[in-house]
């Protein structure tokens, strides 16, 4: 009888935190659908409306383009270098590999917003600033050193007599990097894109301080401008943007989870 | 084979580096000369728009720049008066004492009680549905920051249809604007909301660590579900937590969008975090030196606390 008891006590407590968890959501999915959407939860009249809206204003679709635009560049950047260095760090010993990787697991404890003030002068000095070059460099740069600890852990597990091989039948080592360590790579590889594009997707404070064209506003600053326009906020349409902008993560997520999940990855997934 | 000891192994096959640390080979492309080609655009990326900004800042934070007006053109070089200002400044000091308040009750209380609460619970074997309950506690953690805030603005709308208020409403409360009236309150059971899951993931990740045969054997002898986890669990996981601890500070020190969005600092300046202090300083009112310097002086406390973390982490490389 007592365990009855406790066990739907326990039940009660995750369902209690599982909602939570989930209420918060309940304006965004409701007003998503619906035609009349105000800045609260209400039953929805249900349409398509507000995606359909979303899609032909003449600012909302350039939001998605542009957050696209950065985000799939940053993480190529990223992966490249990454990629490279991180085989770097795994195949060779040079003077400094230590140096260098306990440097970049120091940057990681620097947030963004300490270090955002010089960089927005910096890269105005650069002519790099209100660029998508601009802060595509940034946002691949700032996620590299969790990418190179991944690659390079993920680099140490392939064994390197394959790679041999591969020189023996007349590859170059650049050869055997692409031709027999790529193929190999596949979950690190994944889950150093997922984390990296996420990052680079969700961020809010790098674009709101680099960037000031609307031209080049990704979804994250235009969803903030459209909340804070006060007094002509289109909340149907504001919804259906953060819905769309909740797609593209959402289905890395579930495509990639499980191997995110094995490979012990729990400080590098904050952020 | 089998017959063969292993530290032999290596010499039967001359030539063949040991796993993982291959030697000098050959010239050229094949050999230690690829090094700068590898390891270049990474390091070069890094150094210019990482720690190029912070060595940058740390100059800036010595001058008087500003974003527009006379010191803009030519900004000079003013020693120590940043620091000076800021440290006998009530504005940047509430703003330190603020992030304290919020990494605390948020990330070092609210996450981690409630983190430890969903995985044990979800570790319970009659459990079902484990998927389900899994998933929702994670969805506030990976869905982007500026959705995370928007979900709460509707939640805490000082409107009386906002999701809080028909819930106060049920038990009988008069409706409230939390944003205005308990701003501090609302940020951080926003941030607790949105930090659970990761504190969550690190606590399943040690307590795997945990034998069952322990925690059924204290059983056994007679010790309650709360003895168990004081004296038993607790202690075997205790290095786990201590990391997640230092890691949710960094992190939570760091957070600035999810309150940016909600209340940009205020009302007045309730909610004004250090992060949102740099910010407002340095682009709001232009002063690039002061703002520089007060990322300087919270660099410095994050610093101790990031070589804590890399020392008790004890990483391999």
């Amino acid at each position: 009888m007592t365990t009855v008891v406790q066990r739907g006590l326990q039940y009660a407590l995750l369902t209690m935190l599982a909602l939570f968890c989930l209420v918060p959501f309940a304006w965004v999915a409701l007003s998503a659908i619906d035609a009349q959407a105000g800045p609260t939860v209400s039953a929805p009249a249900f349409s398509l409306e507000n995606f359909t809206r979303f899609f032909t204003n003449a600012d909302t679709p350039r939001l998605l383009l542009n957050s696209l635009i950065i985000s799939v560049a940053a993480t190529a950047l990223n992966l490249a270098c990454g990629l490279l260095g991180g085989y770097a760090l795994a195949r060779f010993r040079f003077r400094g590999r230590s140096f260098f990787m306990f440097s970049i697991l120091l940057i990681r404890v620097i947030p963004a917003p300490a270090t955002i003030v010089a960089l927005y002068l910096l890269m105005v000095r650069m002519n790099l600033d209100d660029s998508y070059l601009g802060l595509i460099l940034v946002e691949a740069a700032a996620a590299l050193p969790v990418t190179l600890w991944l690659l390079k852990g993920t680099i140490d597990a392939i064994p390197f007599e394959l790679e041999e091989a591969a020189w023996m039948d007349g590859n170059t080592r650049l050869g055997a990097l692409r031709r027999v360590v790529f193929p190999l790579l596949g979950p690190g590889l994944g889950a150093a894109a997922m984390l990296t594009f996420m990052a680079v997707w969700g961020d809010f404070l790098t674009p709101l301080v680099l960037l000031q064209s609307p031209d080049l506003y990704p979804l994250s600053i235009g969803l903030f401008r459209a909340f804070s326009a006060f007094n002509q906020v289109d909340w149907g349409v504001l919804a259906a943007s953060a819905v769309i902008y909740m797609v593209p993560p959402a289905i890395l997520y579930a495509v990639l989870r499980r191997h995110l999940l094995k490979s012990s990855l729990g400080g590098a997934i904050k952020g | 084979m089998t017959s063969v000891p292993a530290p032999v192994e290596p010499a039967t096959r001359p030539g063949r580096p040991a796993p993982g640390r291959p030697g000098p080979r050959r010239r050229g492309l094949h050999g230690r000369g690829l090094i700068p080609l590898l390891l270049g655009p990474s390091v070069l990326l890094i150094v210019v728009f990482v720690v190029a900004p912070a060595v940058y800042g740390l100059y800036l934070s010595l001058t008087n720049t500003q974003l527009t007006g006379f010191a803009a053109r030519d900004p000079q070089f003013v020693g120590l008066e940043n620091f000076r200002t800021l440290l006998g400044s009530d504005d940047f000091l509430a703003s330190l004492g603020r992030t304290g308040q919020f990494v605390l009750f948020s990330a070092i209380i609210g996450q981690t009680v409630l983190g430890m609460l969903a995985a044990l619970l979800l570790r319970r074997t009659w459990l079902r549905g484990k998927g389900v309950f899994g998933a929702a506690i994670l969805l506030p953690m990976v869905v982007p920051e500026v959705v995370a805030a928007l979900t709460w603005a509707s939640v805490l709308s000082s409107s009386e249809d906002g999701t809080f208020n028909r819930l106060i409403g049920l038990f009988g409360g008069a409706a409230a604007a939390p944003l205005q009236e308990w701003p501090m309150l609302s940020i951080v059971i926003v941030n607790i909301w949105r930090g659970i899951a990761f504190a969550m993931i690190m606590f399943q990740a040690a307590l795997e660590d945990v034998p069952d045969e322990l925690i059924e054997a204290s059983r056994v002898d007679g010790a309650s579900a709360t003895q168990v986890f004081r004296y038993v669990t607790l202690p075997l996981i205790r290095g786990p937590i201590f990391l997640y601890l230092l890691l949710t500070t960094i992190t939570t020190v760091g957070v600035f969008g999810l309150v940016y969005f909600l209340t940009q600092g205020g009302p007045g300046s309730a909610t004004e975090l250090t992060s949102i202090f740099i910010f407002q300083r340095a682009f709001q009112y232009s002063q690039i030196g002061l703002g520089s310097a007060a990322s300087v002086i919270l660099l410095a406390l994050l610093m101790v606390l990031g070589l804590t973390y890399v020392r008790l982490t004890k990483v391999e490389v």
